[in-house]
C-alpha cells in the first residue's frame, strides 16, 4: 500500500514485477539499475540462489523527483519466478500498488506464462485485490530470441493467452537488450499514479 | 538428418543457457532418439558419447540447484532491509507493531536466528508477548528443535512472564501445532530431525480463535442474576459466535440485550474450556425455517 505524507508532500509506492520463473524480471531490473542512474536510489539488492534464480527477491528504490507538487518515490521489487516460492512471491506482493507482469515469449514456455498469471491473480485475490482493477501491464519479453532462430510466439497469441480479458497494455521487450523495459516502467508509473491520484488525491493542481 | 539435429541441439543448448533446463533436457532427448534410431548416420556412436557428456553437464546443473538451499542465512544488511521492506505498520505510530511484523516477515524468508533475537526483545513489550511467545515456539519446530521449543514453553509455565490465561492458550497453540505436524511433545530426535522446515507454514499474526462449540454465561444482574445457562454455538465467525435463543425464553432474550456485556461466560472448546468476556454484538429474529420467530444472537469474544 502506498505511503502518502501530506505534510511533507511525498508519496512511496510499490510496483512489483511478476511472471514465470526465468522470464527475465530480474534483467529487467537490472537493466532499471544501469540506465536510469540518476533516479536509483541506493543499491538494488538481489537475493539469489545458485543458477541466478531469485530466491526471494529484488529490490531498487527509484526517486523520481517531484511530480506535481510531490516527491515520489518508487520500490521496485521483483518476486521469485519457481513455483515452489509460492509463499515468498505471496509476501512480496503483499502492498502493491502496480504491477508489471513479465511473459516469456518463448513457445516452450507458453503454458508457464497462463499459470503464473492465474497465481499473480489468485494472490491478489488473497490481498483483496482485483487483477482487474489494479494498475498492470504486460510485457512480451525475450522477443530478440526469434533473431537466434528461436521458436517463440506470435504477439497475437500472447494477446489471446494473457491479455484477451485483462485489457491492458502491453509491450513487446528484450530485457537483456534494453529493449521495452523502459517504456513498460514508465506506463506502469503512470497508471500506478493515476489509481493513487483517485485514492489521496495527492497532485497539486 | 543432420540439419534437424543442429537446429534441436542448437535450441537445447539456448534454453540451458537460459536456465530453463527442463526444455534443453527435452531437446537433448529428442535428439539421442533421432540419433539412435538412424543407420545412415556415419559417425553415429561419437554423436552419442558427445550427447551423453552434454547431458551428464546438464544434469549435474540441475542437481546443483536442486541441492542449493532454500533458506539459506542472510547478512545482517539484507535481514535489516527484510524487517524495513515488510514491517507494514508505521513504525512511529506503533513501534511494537512493525517490529513484531518485521520479525515475523524474517522467520517467512527463513531467517529463525535473526527472527527468534527480534521476538525475544518483544517478549519484554507487553501488548506483543504472547505473540511473540508463539512465534518463538514457531521458529524452533520450523528449526526442527522440538526440544528447545519444549523447554521453552515449560520455562514459561513455570515462570510469571506471562499470565495464566496467556499460558493456557500458548500451551493449546503449541499442542496444536505439534499435533499438525505429527510431532510428539516429547523429544523425538529422529522425527524431528526428519521433519524438514516448511517455508509454507504460517507464522502468528494475529490472535488465532478456537473453534467454539458452546458457552455457559453467568449473569450478574437480570432475572438470571446468579445463574448459569448453557447454549450451543451454531455458527462462528473468527471472535464472533452465534447461539440461537427460543423466543419462549422471554427472560433471556430481556437478559440479552445488545450491547450487555458478560464478564462471565466459560467458552467450551474441543481441546478444553476457557473462561473469558464477551459482549452481545447482534440480536436478529429468524423470519423463515424451523427455528422461525426464534433469535439468533451474537457474541463477541473479548477476552478468552
Amino acid at each position: 500500500m502506498a505511503v502518502f505524507n501530506l505534510k511533507k508532500r511525498e508519496i512511496e509506492c510499490k510496483i512489483v514485477y511478476y511472471g514465470p520463473g526465468r522470464c527475465g524480471k530480474t534483467t529487467n531490473l537490472e537493466y532499471i539499475f544501469k540506465a536510469y542512474k540518476k533516479q536509483v536510489e541506493g543499491e538494488m539488492v538481489s537475493i539469489n540462489t545458485e543458477g541466478d534464480r531469485t530466491l526471494f527477491f529484488d529490490f531498487l528504490p527509484m526517486e523520481l523527483g517531484k511530480i506535481k507538487g510531490c516527491d515520489v518515490r518508487v520500490q521496485l521489487f521483483t518476486v521469485p519466478g519457481q513455483v515452489q516460492y509460492s509463499s515468498t512471491r505471496k509476501l512480496v506482493l503483499r502492498g502493491v500498488d502496480g504491477v508489471v507482469f513479465v511473459a516469456d515469449s518463448l513457445e516452450v514456455r507458453r503454458e508457464k506464462n497462463m499459470l503464473s498469471l492465474k497465481d499473480l491473480q489468485q494472490n491478489l485475490k488473497d490481498y483483496g485485490l482485483n487483477i482487474f482493477k489494479i494498475p498492470m501491464i504486460l510485457q512480451y519479453n525475450k522477443r530478440d530470441l526469434a533473431d537466434e532462430g528461436m521458436p517463440i510466439m506470435p504477439i497475437e497469441k500472447m494477446e489471446k493467452d494473457l491479455n484477451r480479458q485483462l485489457k491492458v497494455p502491453s509491450f513487446p521487450g528484450s530485457a537483456v537488450k534494453g529493449e521495452g523495459v523502459g517504456v513498460t516502467l514508465q506506463e506502469c508509473l503512470k497508471r500506478t499514479l493515476h489509481s493513487l491520484q483517485k485514492q489521496f488525491n495527492w497532485a497539486q493542481k | 538428418m543432420s540439419k534437424q539435429i543442429k537446429s534441436l541441439l542448437q535450441q537445447a543448448e539456448l534454453y540451458r543457457s537460459q536456465g530453463l533446463l527442463g526444455e534443453a533436457k527435452k531437446k537433448y532427448k529428442l535428439v539421442e532418439e533421432l540419433i539412435a534410431g538412424s543407420d545412415k548416420l556415419p559417425n553415429k556412436q561419437k554423436l552419442l558419447n558427445g550427447l551423453s557428456k552434454k547431458m551428464e553437464a546438464l544434469n549435474r546443473d540441475v542437481e546443483t540447484i536442486e541441492k542449493a538451499p532454500t533458506t539459506p542465512e542472510m547478512s545482517a544488511h539484507v535481514n535489516e532491509l527484510i524487517k524495513k521492506l515488510f514491517s507494514f505498520s508505521s513504525k512511529d505510530k506503533d513501534a511494537s507493531s512493525s517490529a513484531l511484523e518485521g520479525a515475523i516477515a524474517l522467520a517467512k524468508f527463513g531467517q529463525f536466528e535473526g527472527a527468534l533475537e527480534e521476538f525475544e526483545k518483544l517478549l519484554n513489550v507487553k501488548s506483543q508477548r504472547l505473540s511473540a511467545a508463539k512465534n518463538i515456539l514457531r521458529c524452533y519446530l520450523e528449526m526442527g528443535n522440538i526440544e528447545t521449543a519444549t523447554e521453552k514453553l515449560e520455562k514459561w509455565q513455570k515462570g510469571d512472564l506471562l499470565v495464566s490465561e496467556q499460558i493456557e492458550k500458548l500451551t493449546v497453540f503449541y499442542d496444536d501445532i505439534l499435533e499438525k505436524k505429527g510431532l510428539k511433545k516429547e523429544p523425538v530426535v529422529e522425527e524431528a530431525s526428519a521433519e524438514t522446515a516448511s517455508q509454507e507454514e504460517k507464522f502468528e499474526e494475529e490472535q488465532e480463535f478456537l473453534d467454539i462449540s458452546a458457552v455457559a454465561i453467568t449473569f450478574d444482574s437480570g432475572p438470571y442474576k446468579g445463574e448459569q445457562v448453557e447454549l450451543d454455538v451454531s455458527f462462528q465467525s473468527g471472535n464472533v459466535i452465534s447461539l440461537i435463543i427460543s423466543s419462549k425464553d422471554e427472560a433471556l432474550i430481556e437478559n440479552l440485550k445488545v450491547g450487555v456485556r458478560l464478564d462471565d461466560v466459560h467458552f467450551y472448546s474441543p481441546v478444553a474450556i476457557f473462561r473469558g468476556a464477551g459482549l452481545v454484538s447482534a440480536m436478529t429474529q429468524i423470519k423463515s425455517g424451523p427455528k422461525k420467530g426464534d433469535y439468533s444472537l451474537d457474541i463477541k469474544i473479548e477476552s478468552l
